[in-house]
């Protein structure tokens, strides 16, 4: 049974049948990830061809082998993302704090709704990074800086998201939960909380994403201003003293910790609210 | 099943809900709608009354009201004996919608969860919830989540959760109205059978002459809103036996209160 109501749900999710290429039958009948790791060793291939017969110099373009030396030194040593890492942890772990803090503020008081509504209608569309200025005049130039400004930009995508979620639990549930007569606790944790978890899962996905940018661009800020650690200041670094393959690990690393995250977000909502059917696939 | 002489007898000392003169309405910018302008009916222990009425004549805010989750304007609901009602287990509502059912939980768990937060231990609660899954034909699909069912199917969940819990009395609004009249029939057979193994005291709305009459024992007629009991009728002789007279008589009886009301009446349907 359950391996038949799996299959049923999967054939449901239809891509194959819907955006199908004509002419794409050999190239389709592989298996995604052997796909996808053919483009991906077809563009090093390229890559490395040019280098090697074009002649252009390594100072300007290095070849991938270059670049995959640098990002393995710069990962082994430390250098590279973990401060960046412990930064964008620390900085997401406060701003969902301070977002939990204003949406329980916001779902149960009117004075909280009103505030809430205020703050993301005035706060969100300023880039968080417009406030790094104002965070190094009162932390100087130092992680605490760093960390402010991003829990300035993940707090709003995400009280915004979860306090629309508890908004909008559908009513028949919560006249169920009270007819078992849950307390409030049980409530919140039974049945409103789940109810609300797609809107947390994108409210998450949103932050994290702004939060992943904003570290980025602070941290070649600081970079310039020659201070500090981190990816970004590791970037700058490398670019000052010519060691550019160090430049194209940097970019490297940004973007592989980007689709690593993404496909974490991706499990978790395929095993969450995909398989219950309150998200689409 | 027990027959009328019999159930007469029941009557006899108290009653297990008793509604009277209620008034019910609902506050929309400061002014008061009524919606039930005087109910008055009683139920006794192991009865199936059934509240019958057209559309918006306030038979699901009634429902409400009984259930706890609204207090009345005026007049006195009473349940076992207590006049404080706030929602509880041993009222059990089944909804009127689809959606009343966990999306996160599976079929089983559905059933179970509402056993473990009204204190039931783990092996009871899956033991039960299994036992009433398998009451209402729905061993097959144990572990399917709830959008993985057709509308019926979650219907019957919602009568399995709601049963399970062996309430003082199974509070049912349209549970079958929007599925079609094949499926319907089915489940009015199935609810019956389960409500005469289980011997549930019952509430259920609906606004089907048919249904009223294939399920209850009695049927409590409204008017439009603000609305008033027209009148209150014995269903007698059993449920299967259609065809005879009293029966018929019942049935006309019903067609011309709604009729008087200006109401459709699915006569149609029932013949
Ligand atoms: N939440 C609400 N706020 C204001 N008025 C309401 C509300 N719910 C219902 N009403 C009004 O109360 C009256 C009775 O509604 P109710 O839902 O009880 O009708 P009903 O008999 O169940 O109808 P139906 O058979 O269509 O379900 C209607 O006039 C409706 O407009
Ligand atoms: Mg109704």
């Amino acid at each position: 049974m359950q391996s038949l109501s799996r299959e049923r749900t999967e054939s449901t999710a239809l891509p194959d049948t819907i955006g199908k290429k004509s002419g794409g039958g050999y190239w389709g009948r592989f298996p995604t990830v052997a796909r996808y790791a053919v483009l991906v060793l077809a563009l090093l291939g390229a890559w490395q061809l040019y280098v090697s017969l074009s002649g252009t110099q390594a100072l300007i373009l290095p070849g991938p082998v270059d670049v995959a030396k640098a990002f393995v030194e710069g990962w082994a040593d430390g250098r590279l993302a973990s401060a960046t890492l412990k930064t964008l942890c620390i900085g997401m772990v406060i701003g969902m704090a301070v977002a939990l803090i204003l949406t329980a503020f916001a779902t149960w008081t009117k004075v909280g709704e009103d505030l809430l509504s205020l703050l993301t209608s005035m706060l969100n569309p300023v880039p968080a990074i417009a406030i790094l200025p104002l965070a190094i005049l009162w932390f100087g130039l130092n992680p605490t800086a760093l960390i402010f400004v991003i829990v300035y930009s993940i707090t709003w995508p995400i009280a915004i998201n979860v306090s629309t979620g508890f908004e909008t639990v559908n009513p028949t549930l919560v006249m169920v939960g009270r007819n078992l007569g849950l307390g409030g606790w049980r409530m919140a944790g039974d049945v409103l909380f789940p109810a609300a978890l797609p809107h947390t899962i994108s409210g998450l996905r949103t932050g994290w994403a702004f939060g992943w940018r904003t570290i980025v661009a602070a941290e070649l800020v600081f970079g310039v201003a020659g201070k500090g650690g981190g990816l970004g200041f590791f970037i700058n670094d490398a670019r000052y003293f010519l060691r550019i393959p160090e430049v194209f690990a940097g970019i490297v690393t940004i973007a592989l910790i980007g689709i690593l995250i993404e496909a974490i977000f991706n499990a978790v909502e395929r095993r969450t609210v995909i398989r219950w059917g309150m998200m689409n696939g | 099943m027990l027959d009328t002489r019999e159930k007469q007898g029941l009557r006899c000392g108290y009653p297990l809900l008793s509604v009277e003169n209620v008034k019910l309405g609902y506050r929309v910018n400061g002014h008061t709608n009524v919606a039930v302008g005087n109910a008055g009916f009683q139920v006794w222990p192991g009865e199936k009354v059934m509240l019958l009425g057209p559309s918006g004549c306030g038979k699901s805010t009634l429902l409400k009201a009984v259930a706890g989750f609204l207090e009345p304007e005026d007049g006195v609901i009473s349940f076992a004996g207590r006049q404080d009602l706030r929602p509880g287990p041993d009222r059990a509502v089944v909804f009127q919608e689809f959606d009343q059912l966990f999306p996160w939980r599976t079929v089983l768990e559905n059933v179970a969860y509402p056993l473990r937060a009204t204190g039931r231990s783990r092996d009871e609660a899956s033991e039960k919830a299994r036992r009433f899954v398998e009451l209402t034909g729905l061993s097959h699909a144990v572990d399917r989540y709830p959008h993985q069912l057709s509308g019926g199917m979650k219907q019957r969940v919602a009568i399995a959760r709601a049963l399970a819990l062996e309430p003082r009395m199974l509070l049912m609004d349209e549970p079958f109205g929007s599925l079609d009249a094949q499926t319907r029939a089915r489940l009015q057979k199935e609810l019956n059978e389960v409500t005469r193994r289980t011997e549930v005291t019952v509430l259920f709305v609906t606004h089907s002459i048919q249904e009223a009459l294939v399920l209850g024992d009695r049927v409590v007629v409204l008017g439009h809103a603000p609305s008033e009991v027209r009148e209150v009728l014995e269903v007698t002789g059993a449920a299967g036996d259609l065809d005879s007279k009293r029966f018929a008589w019942t049935r006309r009886q019903l067609c011309n209160l709604l009729a008087e009301d200006g109401e459709e009446v699915d006569d149609a349907v029932f013949e």
